[in-house]
């Protein structure tokens, strides 16, 4: 298929919701392509799940147009199409996990209760047989509310903080469901708090503040975004920078403060240090940076406008913990 | 809609408040029938007098307290001369407006169950036509409301006969246009009830509504004041003077003015209810 011709899973166009005058979401132009795992990442009240609930269906759009599957979204085809799970997640307390999802079922008009059982199996809850889910604990909980939306096999899911309350085992059992089901070719949107969870599965990212889409953006560029550059601290600045240069002229480097050189697209840092201390430069710190998606996520909310910009700035020196290298024992003095 | 009925009703047949509403029904109808066995038949005025319903003075002579209690089941005797076993049933529950009380009860548990744990994001997200909600909480209502209605008749029946029938059976005619229109009226009570939860999607709400309002509480309470402006005409088109002062059989036109007060309601609250789920977001 055509670029031009792509059809989206989900596609909104000028989306905004506002309440009491104030935009939650404000003119959110998002696109998810079919098959992608989408990260949808915010902070607290930037209006991830406003969004998400106006895609499901719970609230509705004060303007602006949802498209799913290239169908509108009031569309009932499109709808069934969807499995969600929304902030906390929906269940009568008084049930067991099966009672829960054989009213889903119902209430979706399935009548073959196989998917149940095989709902109940993918989440690893097949065995809590009468206990009421009030007696569940929270990541029990929460599995049941991802059974729940991968009733009746949806296209598209839409999981808000779904990993919350998880232990180490069942994120990444999640994990590893999440990604079978992208396989499957299922499409999948995550908002998630634990950005190095995130980070693992995502195939395409949107960043949104204060209701509006900062910026979406897939793997691979935000890996080139991403790219680890060599910083290094000496005693003087102007001395090492041209000794760099000399030694190679085409090296991108950055002076972000002084005594800090950073030098991008770097694979052998060995003979950077060499070349400074035998030219009588004292090195007092050096190492490899990579930032990863939590950074990136940190650097565009304090920029909106350019991330880059910020990362290059004082704030993104986090100290030893930034530098590869210190981490491995490699830092020369 | 019909989906979410069927949800609903296997809801309903696990849920324990289905069955305590329905408990306090017939319990309602058991206590009346042992007060009027009590009263009425020689062998319950022999117990009433045993566990101290009736005090005998230590001469053995009636006490002028005793002649009065006489008196008064002599009194009610004569009284139930023409009570039938529909008119036992309507003082039991439906008259004082207990049943629209219980029966709001649980339509409130129903439709708050799904606010509490949050599965109507569950619901909503597949049924986005906010009318087929209505629609189905209503169905399930009606269901229920029938099932209320004619099982707690049957007990009513059964009572009679387990007390020795102290009322003759009613006509049959008269006992289907009642059930009819008291299915309707209490339709329109089940329907204001949805329309006050998906307001407030609250528990307490519902139920102080439902206690409030079917007990005819806010219509004594709003009568008296409009009586000071000579405005009381209105009272005869509220639910609860329906439920208690309307007709046990079909006589004339006016006598279908119940179900048409119970139609016009239950279509409006039903409508209200409609608009304010679409326009709230879940």
């Amino acid at each position: 298929m055509e670029k031009g011709q792509e059809t989206f899973a989900v596609e909104t166009l000028s989306l905004t919701k506002v309440y009491d005058g104030k935009a939650a979401v404000n003119h959110l132009n998002m696109q998810v392509r079919e098959r992608a795992i989408y990260g949808f990442i915010g902070r607290n009240g930037a209006g991830k799940s406003t969004t998400l609930k106006m895609i499901c269906g719970l609230a509705r759009p004060t303007e602006g147009e949802i498209r799913l599957f290239g169908k509108t979204a009031d569309n009932p085809c499109a709808a069934r199409r969807i499995g969600s799970l929304i902030e906390s997640t929906g269940l009568y307390p008084k049930m067991s996990a099966r009672q829960n999802l054989i009213m889903k079922a119902r209430c979706m008009g399935l009548t073959d209760e196989s998917q149940v059982d095989a709902a109940l199996n993918i989440t690893g809850l097949a065995d809590t047989g009468k206990k009421m889910v009030r007696h569940f604990s929270m990541g029990m909980k929460q599995r049941l509310g991802v059974a729940l939306a991968l009733l009746g096999n949806p296209d598209l899911l839409i999981l808000d903080e779904p990993i919350n309350g998880l232990d180490p085992e069942g994120i990444r059992e999640v994990r590893q469901l999440l990604l079978t089901l992208c396989e499957e070719g299922k499409t999948i949107i995550v908002s998630s708090h634990i950005l190095g969870e995130l980070s693992k599965i995502a195939t395409h990212y949107g960043i949104i503040k204060e209701g509006n889409l900062v910026e979406q953006i897939d793997q691979e560029s935000l890996e080139r975004k991403c790219k680890d550059y060599f910083q290094i601290e000496v005693d003087d600045c102007r001395r090492a920078l041209p000794l760099l240069l000399e030694r190679m002229p085409g090296l991108q480097t950055e002076v972000p403060e002084g005594g800090l050189i950073r030098i991008y697209d770097l694979s052998d840092s060995a003979w950077v240090n060499k070349l400074l201390i035998e030219n009588q430069v004292q090195v007092y710190a050096s190492g490899f940076h990579h930032m990863d998606l939590e950074e990136y996520f940190l650097n565009r909310m304090d920029d909106p406008e350019n991330g880059r910009k910020a990362f290059h700035g004082k704030k993104a020196f986090h100290g030893k913990k930034a530098f590869r290298g210190e981490k491995e024992g490699e830092r020369h003095v | 809609m019909f989906n979410l009925l069927r949800m609903d009703l296997y809801r309903m047949k696990r849920s324990k408040f289905i069955y305590i509403c329905f408990a306090c029904l017939l319990l309602v109808i058991l206590l009346c029938y042992v007060m009027v066995y009590l009263v009425i038949t020689p062998k319950g005025q022999e117990i009433a007098t045993k566990i101290g319903m009736v005090e005998i003075d230590t001469g053995h002579e009636i006490s002028l307290a005793v002649a009065d209690e006489k008196e008064s089941f002599n009194e009610k005797n004569a009284l139930l001369e023409n009570v039938t076993l529909l008119d036992m049933y309507r003082e039991s529950n439906m008259d004082g407006g207990g049943y629209l009380v219980v029966f709001g009860i649980a339509v409130t548990l129903l439709v708050c169950g799904d606010y509490q744990g949050g599965f109507i994001k569950n619901i909503m997200t597949i049924h986005k036509e906010r009318w087929t909600y209505i629609g189905g909480k209503l169905m399930a209502a009606g269901i229920l409301n029938f099932l209320y209605l004619v099982l707690s008749f049957v007990f009513n029946m059964l009572m009679n006969l387990l007390f020795g029938n102290l009322v003759p059976a009613a006509p049959w005619g008269g006992l289907v246009f009642y059930l009819v229109w008291v299915w309707l009226v209490s339709m329109a009570f089940a329907a204001l009830i949805i329309m006050l939860c998906v307001f407030s999607r609250s528990t307490a709400i519902g139920v102080t509504g439902a206690i409030l309002l079917g007990s005819g509480l806010v219509v004594s309470i709003l009568s008296s004041i409009t009586n000071q402006f000579n405005l009381s005409g209105w009272t005869e088109y509220t639910l609860y003077y329906n439920i208690t002062y309307g007709p046990s059989a079909y006589t004339s036109m006016a006598d279908l003015r119940a179900a048409a007060v119970g139609l016009v309601f239950l279509v409006l609250y039903s409508i209200v209810a409609g608009i304010a789920l679409m326009k709230r977001d879940i």
